[in-house]
């Protein structure tokens, strides 16, 4: 492609976009409609997180990191806390454990669902955006149930969680899954398999997987590329090692492994692993416990550092926390997977055209309140 | 690693240790070769600690009773100090680090990359860190190896007036985003990195913010900036 | 035809008959006016019920207050007509003004003036000409000449690129549009649109109405042709690619709100009615009844004519809630590569099945 050079034009998108995901800025030079450089531009959306951990107390930073993935709150909660854990040696209650995974694992459904529907928005169908917002919604309705928030929950606490699970939330969940199973045939019908779907993303920015490890892309976006890698299975963290779930891989089923389409379809496949471990994690679940047992009185850290990955829906998402015995972070320095996600834009956009520029960045799945922060 | 495969290096690194490389240079796949050769290491410094008798000092840890990851950490170091003597500086490295000195950062960030027994593929994060207001800044590289599974952090300290640290931006191709962020909240300059500006910042914003001496600006574009504690309180 | 019965009317054509023509056009045109922004809220209700539909949502169900409040929200697109009618009108400062203002309604002339050849019924039609179908692929082409005007004069990148997209994708979907009806032209042996509707009366095959859609797999294909290529001549959904709203914010109407905007909307509704009555004229027997020779009163014409339109209307409601846009290369592709070649042997096709079938 772009064989022709003419003139070049700079073509801003965003930050105001109807398909920049929050407020992005791309610089993007044009010749005609194919692109030949794309610079991202950041930081509309930052909201000093790291300075102001510094001036607040341990537990003070949880809402925090609700706020910097707002699409999948429960598991930045959940990486931070099983970063603090692991600095303070808490061990904490298996149900609580479990509780977390069920959470973290609804949230990673709900969260793979926007990406999902965004994306077929994204390249024109509207129908589709609205099934998983439909469905998206039912989950809400859960963690609504649980902690009383929808979007941002400050419900994972160092040591436990704010609240124990209400009434008849198991058969809420199961329901839910028996729901939600079938419908994955759906999507795929309406989307996955859709012709025009699929010659809009398959081939279309191909990331290769050696590209997207230097890159240090990480979670759906390099398994699309083919890599094995999923630290809920490879560095398992929290009881991620009792559950029995596959890592799906783009395998460049209708184009070249790597493409748009896979790193859809992974996503698409990770909802049903998801499921599996919730069905899990709902049948071992302890029934009692107490879910504040763990808390400590106070959260004051012995002198040290810890840098703990764990595996949001977005892919590798770290804390690095470096504590100096006060109730204050010394500094916390958040890891963000999609940080990482958007500098490959530039790299693997370059020689495709406009629209397809628009396909890559949604099939990055990027939180622009994560990459800002 | 297989059962089967920690037998064969065994097996290789015992041979080596009797006099017989060609064990361990047979082995053909470089995966497992390498891992041979840093056992091999690993072993050698053991037997040369027996033999001198050394007094273990807080740095050395011994590392039969420290958890499997530390161990790797602890090969790594062993390999820089035999390849860049004179920039690890020994004391200040732990059994979770490694701390080491600036200047030739980027042939040791390409070593780490490149050798066999490393392979570190993958630059997990880079931390700023504001060791005090009176001393050094830090910066902190965490590695992650995907062929490995391995990972270790480095940490290279530069004066809080005139920091400079080598890019890696040519080594890890998301140093380049990294390191604009790390000098964006710590104005240490990366040497070498070819865009180097500020990334999540405005550009005319004035200062390091997450210095511990930072001091907000008063105006910005005719906007008084809030102070942070009077923010806060 | 009305025209014509207009002018004998009229009893001053003879004194002055160019005031009679005048006089006589736009007595003529009223009604059409009207007839497109009434069909326009109904199609409009039924893009948003059947949408609802399609999306598992309710739509307009009145509630709240004012118009929104009549009963299954039957009033929702007054309202939000009225909404579009009231609302201020920007021009960007740094627009081409004249051109600005000039270009919607350059778009909707196009739609318009093709109503004039679409055969109602039996007797309603404005002019009943000896080349309709040729008059309406003409004029249905002038629209593009308004988006690029739009395009142009709003000096915004966004505008541009949709006018381009636009422009390129209009002309190029002209030529199959084209070849399909000279399949039709050859078969009936005539352009004016009560003479291809004439021509498909009848029975074929021993049960089926004489359709062209039916008379043989080449009008079949030709008509497939002919509707998917008229859909992307609306610019609408898998072929918005010219308003692309996920890429190119609004395309070539970025720039536009209020009544201008609106302008625009109605001209892709009209647009819509002009190649779904042009695809029931030339291939579903238009006025026809489908059961030959009950039901054929010109009342009745009207009813299956609006029948068979709406139904078609419906089907590219249909694909733009269930399919995702074609990139701007591929939409190419499939013109050039894909109809204009299957075209090209549909003619063929027919020449020879007319010469050995009948």
């Amino acid at each position: 492609m772009g064989i022709v050079k003419g003139d070049q034009m700079v073509l801003n998108i965003g930050p105001q976009h109807p398909s920049t995901h929050g407020v992005l800025r791309l610089k993007v030079v044009t010749d005609g409609e194919i692109v030949s450089d794309i610079e991202p531009i950041i930081g509309y959306l930052h909201r000093c997180f790291e300075k102001h951990c510094e001036n607040s107390t341990y537990e003070q930073v949880i809402p925090f990191t609700d706020r910097c993935d707002y699409i999948a709150s429960m598991n930045n909660n959940f990486g931070y806390v099983v970063a603090m854990e692991k600095l303070m040696e808490i061990k904490v209650p298996d149900r609580v454990e479990y509780i977390r995974i069920i959470m973290a694992e609804l949230n990673r459904i709900a969260s793979h669902l926007l990406a999902l529907g965004v994306y077929g928005l994204d390249v024109g169908a509207f129908t589709p955006f609205l099934y998983m917002f439909r469905d998206r919604e039912r989950i809400l309705d859960i963690f609504e149930l649980t902690c009383g928030a929808r979007l941002l929950y400050n419900y994972m606490w160092v040591g436990g969680v704010s609240h124990d699970l209400p009434v008849g939330f198991v058969e809420t969940v199961y329901g839910f899954l028996d729901y939600f199973e079938p419908k994955l045939k759906e999507y795929n019908e309406i989307l996955t398999y859709n012709k025009i779907f699929i010659e809009r993303t398959a081939d279309v920015g191909v990331l290769p997987p050696e590209v997207a490890i230097s890159y240090g892309v990480s979670g759906p976006n390099l398994r699309g590329s083919g890599v094995k890698w999923d630290l809920r299975k490879d560095e398992p963290y929290s009881i991620y090692e009792r559950f029995d779930f596959e890592v799906p891989v783009g395998e460049g089923t209708v184009g070249t492994t790597g493409d748009c389409w896979d790193r859809f379809y992974v996503r698409m496949l990770e909802m049903i692993e998801s499921a599996k471990i919730l069905r899990q994690a709902l049948k071992n679940l302890p029934q009692d416990g107490d879910v504040h047992q763990a808390i400590p009185k106070k959260i004051r850290p012995p002198k040290g550092s810890i840098y703990q990955r764990t595996e949001s829906p977005r892919g590798d998402l770290a804390y690095y926390i470096i504590s100096d015995g006060s109730p204050e972070p010394y500094r916390l320095k958040m890891r963000s997977p999609a940080f990482t996600a958007l500098s490959v834009l530039n790299e693997i956009s370059r020689g495709w055209m406009l629209s397809d520029v628009i396909a890559i960045l949604g099939s990055l799945d990027i939180v622009l309140g994560e990459i800002d922060r | 690693m297989t059962d089967n495969l920690e037998q064969l290096i065994n097996d290789a690194v015992e041979k080596a240790l009797a006099g017989d490389m060609d064990a361990i240079n047979n082995i053909e796949d470089r995966v497992t070769r390498s891992k041979a050769k840093a056992a091999l290491v690993k072993a050698k410094r053991e037997a040369a600690k027996e033999q001198t008798e050394k007094s273990s000092d807080e740095n050395s840890i011994d590392s039969s009773d420290v958890k499997q990851d530390l161990t790797i950490n602890e090969n790594i170091a062993e390999l820089l100090i035999q390849q860049f003597p004179d920039d690890i500086i020994k004391e200040l490295s732990s059994k979770e680090h490694i701390q080491i000195q600036s200047k030739n950062w980027l042939i040791i960030s390409k070593y780490l990359r490149d050798d066999p027994a490393c392979l570190f593929d993958s630059l997990q994060c880079i931390t700023g860190v504001d060791l005090g207001e009176e001393s050094d800044l830090e910066v902190r590289y965490n590695l992650h190896s995907m062929t490995h599974r391995h990972a270790v952090e480095i940490r290279i300290s530069c004066l809080r007036n005139k920091a400079k640290v080598p890019s890696v931006e040519s080594i890890w191709r998301i140093g380049d985003w990294f390191e604009r962020e790390t000098y964006d909240m710590y104005g240490i300059e990366f040497e070498g990195h070819r865009d180097l500006k500020r990334i999540l910042l405005p550009e005319d914003w004035e200062g390091w913010p997450l210095r511990k001496d930072y001091e907000v600006q008063e105006t910005y574009h005719g906007i008084v900036v809030p102070k942070v504690k009077e923010g806060w309180e | 035809m009305i025209v014509d019965w207009l002018i004998d009317w009229f009893p001053t054509s003879v004194a002055w008959p160019g005031l009679t023509f005048v006089v006589v056009v736009i007595l003529c045109a009223i009604p059409v006016f009207v007839f497109i922004a009434l069909y326009a809220l109904v199609a409009i209700y039924g893009e948003l019920k059947i949408s609802s539909f399609i999306q598992d949502k309710v739509g307009p169900m009145g509630q709240g207050v004012g118009l929104h409040a009549w009963r299954w929200g039957l009033l929702q697109p007054v309202a939000d007509a009225l909404k579009l009618i009231l609302k201020e009108d920007i021009i960007p400062s740094s627009a081409d003004k004249k051109l600005f203002i000039l270009a919607p309604f350059i778009v909707f002339i196009g739609a318009f003036i093709a109503f004039s050849a679409l055969p109602f019924s039996q007797t309603l039609i404005i002019a009943d000409m000896n080349i309709g179908i040729f008059y309406i692929l003409a004029v249905s082409s002038l629209g593009v000449i308004g988006i690029i005007l739009a395009g142009w004069s709003s000096n915004n990148k966004w505008s541009l690129y949709g006018a381009m997209r636009s422009a390129a994708q209009i002309i190029s979907y002209e030529i199959p549009v084209a070849l399909s009806i000279v399949v039709v032209i050859m078969l009936t042996g005539t352009m004016s649109m009560q003479g291809i509707i004439q021509y498909q009366s009848g029975l074929i095959w021993g049960f089926l109405p004489n359709w062209l859609i039916f008379n043989n797999p080449f009008t079949f294909l030709a008509f497939i042709i002919f509707f998917i290529s008229g859909v992307a001549e609306c610019n609408r959904t898998p072929f918005d690619i010219p308003e692309a709203e996920s890429e190119l914010v609004a395309g070539a109407f970025t720039e536009y709100s209020g009544m201008r905007y609106a302008f625009f909307f109605l001209s892709e509704y009209a647009n819509m009615f002009v190649v779904s009555g042009v695809a029931a004229t030339a291939f579903m027997g238009g006025w026809l009844s489908p059961i030959p020779g009950m039901l054929n009163t010109p009342a009745w014409g009207l009813f299956w004519f609006m029948s068979k339109s709406m139904f078609l209307i419906f089907m590219m409601i249909w694909f733009r809630w269930t399919f995702p846009r074609l990139r701007v290369d591929q939409l190419m592709d499939v013109c050039w590569k894909g109809f204009i070649p299957i075209s090209l042997f549909n003619i063929f096709g027919v020449g020879i099945w007319h010469l050995i079938v009948g």
